[in-house]
């Protein structure tokens, strides 16, 4: 069974105006979105910015509210309350380390957060399982009585994480969380979020809006535009047979680390932009959206006009 | 607790001082979202020569005031003496007498105490009501936002002299409790304004998102999370408004509807004033404390001003 | 524009309900009523029983409140317990009075107000501008009603420029070129001494203004221009910060209600300050909330008036 499973999901942000201040018209953040995540597998949101894909991710775990469609955590609906034991099961790792720790507060107030609300420990043992998790995301017991601006971005980065996997949660839902980080310590934060998932058995929702990334972490992928999917299948099919116009421009877009290899990169996103262009219509409708998905193959679903479909 | 964070120190002495290090230039460049705010304001409070003496002042004057009219017999003072009214200001009596013979110099101290104490209670009680007020209203926003700034803008534009003055009259058991009260009922809405705007721009930040994501209650976040990191506004618009009661409550006091007859405040001794006589020939009584209210409004206001620089990095002056 | 101005209004009437509400809680917490004023404490109490029915004191507070406003509409705003006559003829002599020293505060504080203000903000960072900051700064600490001690103390008893008390010279009569030349002459002083300390936020504002828009680009074009410097302050610069402040009169209706009260008790000066000082003091309570609710509704509608003038001046208000 699938551990998450979201269903046809919708985030509308009302756009207020007129005298009373009435509801005139809606942003559709998520219009329309369903997927499922296996437990222990990584599933990637891929899409720009603006496209909805960190909707989706504060939607499922009560941050925005949902305007319809459903949310299933372990086959338990929890589209609008958020019970005790959901929460714990689900955690959050957000994309600035820098404001996402309390500069007034110590690392142990910090991690400690999710225990105390959840978990009557005293106060040794809350001590030890902080120096365990400490331990676990690589940093000395020492820090726990520092302050986060004592600390780098990464090291940051990876207090976040271990306030996240505090309680052992099933599902970590990831937003673009390095995307704040330099290179450097990306592949580093990248490789531990990889360990301890193996370690823990831990689910990923990793929400991001680089390829690059996305294909060294991912089993799953899905691409998002405008607040609708445009295609969705494993990370093979989206990086080996993209169907969607949308997904093909943004994967010729990813730079190729060889240089004798530039002219060719060159022509492949010429043409790339070339189609594009000429079949724009046959992947958006009038209003630039993308259409509902049609399956291709079990697992690879593509956002198709019914007549396109064949055309191919 | 203490005994790990002394364990580290003797292990990276070394390591902690560079973090130190670390810690003051960071602070030089963000006052408001690190631990060190407080101490920010202190140094910048130091730099400040006309706010670190009128610090000084405060102090001296408060410790004083609050001395003398501990040891002062206070019955003494307000005892009438039909044989010295209206005295010059002589060696027995340092500042003359009033009508009722009457120590002024007493009623000076005893006044400034009062007045004192008054207005650290009110601004206190102000403080508590517009700091809540105002972290709810901004914290939750949306329509609890605007039914609470409805309820602010109405209370903002009543004049408050005329209400505080009715309610005074008509409160039956008039006390400095009621007193406080009443003035309070009418004077929390400048703090509550300003925090709200501030903790609008505070819940938006990810660490009170993660905290609710980690299941923490909005009581815990608002006065756990969020308050702390406006601490240093908190205290500014305080003290601010510190200088602006004392005045206020001096004002009622003169108008007569501030302490009830028996304590004296600064505005009583001013009162006095009223009475032409008073005002053309007898200086000593009202004069003092004209100037001892003028000294207290602006040496607090220059604290006020200080702090209030310190937390703006832009006006900094170090 | 006219969305803010109408959402504006829809914020005002209900303040203006809760204002009438308030005041007529608080009439109905005081002792007294319509009847104190008018009966003779010889009466029976069973005849005023009778009389409080008749006149519909008994009713239920909504009706009685209900009855109230129709009556405050109607310019009916009971009678004076004290002198036994309608609170609004009470009002009439007392209201004159504080309005022109009201309209001569306003006047002062403009005239005081701009050419400081333009000075500060032009010489910005001179001895001249760090001793009008001065100025302002210790103009803010100060409590008005010690400065207009001070003021009555040196310049109506020391000095004797001017007259220390009322609203004119007791033995002229109205109507001469005397009288009014009195009147004039009470007025000064009270409202000097209000403009003086109100002023000072004024200046600070104009300064900033200032200050602000002389290195704005429009400002740097007009001098690239070759426009001399006095046509770039007096007609690029002091047309963008002078509308503004014409503006604040309504939000200075506040500052100058509680300035009334103050003034007017120290120079004796008969308006509707002193009347409202009085009555609480005698206890005269129909008289208190006809004054409230006037200088409340005063309030109320000055905010009004000037957030509708600043958001057709400045667009930058009607955002928030």
């Amino acid at each position: 069974m699938a551990i998450l499973e979201v269903k046809d999901l919708k985030i509308y942000f009302p756009i207020k105006a007129g005298l009373l201040n009435r509801t005139v018209d809606h942003i559709k953040a998520v219009d329309g979105v369903s997927f499922q995540i296996e437990q222990g597998k990584t599933y990637g949101l891929v899409g720009e910015s603006g496209s909805g894909k960190s909707t989706i991710g504060r939607g499922i775990i009560g941050l925005e509210k949902i305007t319809s469609g459903k949310v299933y955590f372990n086959g338990v609906d929890i589209t609008s309350k958020n019970g005790k034991e959901i929460r714990k099961n689900l955690q959050m790792i957000f994309q600035d380390p820098y404001s996402s720790l309390n500069p007034r507060k110590r690392i142990l107030d910090i991690i400690a957060e999710p225990l105390r609300n959840f978990e009557r420990l005293t106060k040794k043992e809350e001590i030890k399982r902080i120096e365990e998790l400490l331990e676990l995301v690589g940093l000395s017991k020492e820090s726990m009585m520092k302050y986060p601006h004592q600390f780098s971005g990464g090291q940051r980065q990876r207090i976040g994480i271990a306030r996240a996997i505090a309680l052992k949660p099933k599902l970590i839902i990831a937003d673009e969380p390095v995307s704040a980080l330099d290179v450097s310590v990306q592949a580093q934060v990248l490789n531990f979020m990889q360990d301890i998932q193996k370690e823990l058995g831990l689910t990923y929702l990793f929400i991001s809006h680089d390829l690059g990334i996305v294909k060294h972490f991912c089993d799953e992928i899905s691409i998002m535009y405008k607040g609708r999917y445009v295609e969705q299948g494993t990370k093979e099919e989206i990086f080996n047979h993209p169907q969607h116009i949308y997904t093909k421009r943004l994967l010729s877009a990813i730079p190729d680390m060889n240089p004798s290899n530039r002219d060719k990169q060159f022509r492949i996103r010429k043409k790339v932009q070339q189609e594009f262009d000429q079949r724009y219509h046959d992947y958006f409708d009038s209003e630039g959206l993308a259409y509902s998905l049609k399956p291709i193959s079990e697992t690879h679903l593509v956002a198709l006009q019914e007549d396109v479909q064949k055309v191919r | 607790m203490t005994r790990v964070y002394g364990l580290s120190r003797d292990l990276d002495l070394w390591g902690d001082l560079m973090e130190l290090g670390k810690k003051e230039t960071q602070s030089q460049q963000n006052t408001e979202n690190n631990p060190t705010g407080l101490k920010i304001l202190w140094s910048e409070l130091r730099r400040d020569k006309l706010a670190l003496f009128s610090l000084i002042l405060l102090i001296v004057i408060v410790v004083f005031v609050y001395g003398i009219s501990f040891v002062m017999n206070q019955d003494e003072i307000a005892k009438v003496d039909l044989f010295s009214i209206h005295k010059p200001p002589s060696k027995e009596f340092i500042l003359g007498t009033d009508y009722g013979g009457r120590d002024v110099f007493g009623q000076l101290i005893i006044g400034t105490r009062n007045s004192l104490s008054i207005g650290f209670l009110v601004t206190f009680l102000s403080g508590v009501i517009g700091v809540a007020f105002g972290l709810v209203a901004g914290y939750f926003g949306g329509h609890i936002d605007n039914i609470l700034m409805r309820v602010l803008d109405f209370f903002q534009v009543l004049p408050f002299i005329m209400l505080v003055i009715v309610f005074v009259s008509i409160v039956p058991n008039y006390t400095i409790i009621a007193f406080s009260l009443i003035f309070t009922a009418f004077s929390w809405m400048g703090v509550a304004r300003l925090i709200r705007s501030k903790a609008l721009q505070e819940k938006e930040l990810d660490y009170v998102q993660a905290s609710k994501t980690l299941g923490t209650s909005h009581f815990k976040i608002i006065f756990r999370e969020v308050m702390p990191n406006i601490s240093s506004l908190i205290i500014v618009t305080m003290t601010l408004n510190l200088a602006s009661n004392i005045g206020l409550e001096s004002g009622l006091s003169f108008l007569g509807f501030g302490f009830p007859e028996s304590t004296p405040s600064l505005g009583t001794l001013l009162s006095y004033a009223t009475n032409p006589q008073t005002l053309e020939h007898r200086w000593w009584i009202w004069f003092p404390a004209a100037v001892m209210i003028l000294v207290l409004m602006l040496a607090v206001r220059n604290v006020g001003e200080a702090l209030r620089r310190a937390t703006d990095a832009r006006q900094r002056r170090g | 524009m006219w969305k803010f101005i109408v959402r504006r209004l829809v914020i005002t009437f209900p303040q203006l309900i809760l204002l009438s509400v308030l005041i007529f809680l608080l009439a109905q917490a005081m002792p007294g009523d319509a009847l104190t004023g008018l009966v003779d404490p010889n009466i029976d109490p069973a005849t005023i029983d009778e009389q409080r029915e008749k006149l519909g004191l008994n009713k239920p507070w909504y009706e009685k409140y209900i009855e109230w406003v129709g009556g405050v509409f109607q310019g009916d705003l009971g009678q004076s317990f004290r002198y036994k006559i309608p609170v609004t003829d009470l009002i009439e002599e007392r209201i004159v009075n504080t309005f022109w020293l009201s309209v001569a505060t306003l006047i002062f504080t403009y005239m005081i107000a701009v050419p400081l203000g333009m000075i500060s903000g032009r010489y910005n960072d001179t001895i001249l501008d760090s001793s009008i900051t001065g100025y302002t700064y210790i103009g803010f600490a100060t409590p008005l009603f010690i400065f207009a001690l001070v003021m009555l103390w040196i310049f109506g008893y020391h000095l004797q420029w001017f007259p220390t008390g009322g609203s004119v010279a007791p033995e002229l009569k109205p109507g001469t070129l005397e009288y009014v030349l009195s009147r004039i002459q009470h007025l000064l002083l009270p409202a000097l001494s209000i403009a003086l300390i109100q002023t000072v936020s004024t200046v600070q504002y104009l300064r900033s203004e200032i200050v602000d828009t002389k290195q704005k680009d429009f400002i740097i074009t007009a001098r690239a221009k070759g426009a001399s410097e006095s046509r770039v302050y007096n007609r690029h610069i002091l047309r963008n910060s002078l509308l503004p402040i014409a503006a604040f009169f309504g939000y200075e209706i506040t500052t100058l209600i509680t300035g009334t009260i103050f003034i007017e008790q120290i120079f004796s000066f008969p308006g509707m300050g002193q009347l409202f000082i009085e009555s609480v003091l005698q206890r005269d309570f129909s008289v208190v909330n006809a004054v409230v609710l006037l200088f409340g509704a005063a309030a109320i509608v000055g905010a009004l008036l000037s957030d509708i003038i600043l958001s057709i001046v400045d667009p930058r208000i009607r955002i928030k």
